[in-house]
């Protein structure tokens, strides 16, 4: 699947040093507590991070005006762009409907594939995902 | 083959320039076609471990010899993780 760029779901932290990795300003801890702690924090920085790329794709979505640039298809057959973006928005709606999360993210895929593919070939293939024999892998 | 060549070659030298160009163009037509084969994200070589290799490249990786209006440096991932 696409995204090089997944954000790291779980932390690594040095079996040693996992005092120093939560602000107890110098107060001794024991190890239980700081691991406590330690949870707690890195809890915090995912869902921040979470929440930025949240607003980041809700701003992306509100100032859209066409398909972007993309490097992974440089030349001017823009066919592959548009069959990648078709599979990302189904393929992202099933995913994040499994996890049980807001499938609003996955707009950002609609939004391209609308701009970029012809109509009749969106018409097909979402007959075709109706009738169960789309050739892609969703 | 070669034999006959070399005879040729040796009976008519002005032909040697002809070997050159004629040479030069098989081997850039062979090097763009081979370009294209191995590097081209749209070509999928191998369907049961890596159906779909432009999922796998960066955002910054440049495909063409000579980048005119963008900066690859400063491309990122566009649509959401999932």
């Amino acid at each position: 699947m696409w995204p090089p760029y997944r954000p790291r779901r779980t932390a690594r932290l040095h079996p040693h040093r996992l005092s120093r990795n939560t602000y107890t300003a110098g107060i001794k801890v024991t190890l239980s507590s700081s691991l406590q702690l330690l949870q707690v924090s890195i809890d915090d920085i995912f869902l921040t991070e979470v929440k930025m790329a949240e607003e980041d794709i809700q701003a992306k979505l509100q100032n859209y005006r066409t398909a972007p640039f993309d490097a992974r298809f440089p030349n001017s057959n823009q066919t592959r762009n548009c069959w990648s973006n078709y599979l990302d928005f189904y393929r992202c709606q099933k995913a994040l409907d499994a996890k049980g999360v807001d499938t609003a993210p996955c707009d950002w895929y609609k939004r391209v594939f609308t701009s970029i593919c012809p109509i009749s070939w969106v018409q097909k293939w979402n007959d075709q995902r109706e009738a169960g024999n789309f050739p892609g892998k969703i | 083959m070669l034999g006959t060549l070399r005879k040729q070659l040796k009976s008519h030298p002005a032909l040697i320039p002809l070997l050159f160009f004629i040479g030069g163009g098989a081997a850039m037509s062979m090097g763009y076609l081979a370009r294209l084969a191995l590097r081209n994200p749209d070509v999928c070589w191998d369907k049961k471990n890596n159906p779909e290799p432009w999922t796998k490249m960066d955002p910054t990786h440049q495909y063409k010899f000579y980048a005119i209006n963008v900066d690859y440096s400063k491309l990122k991932k566009q649509g959401p993780d999932f």
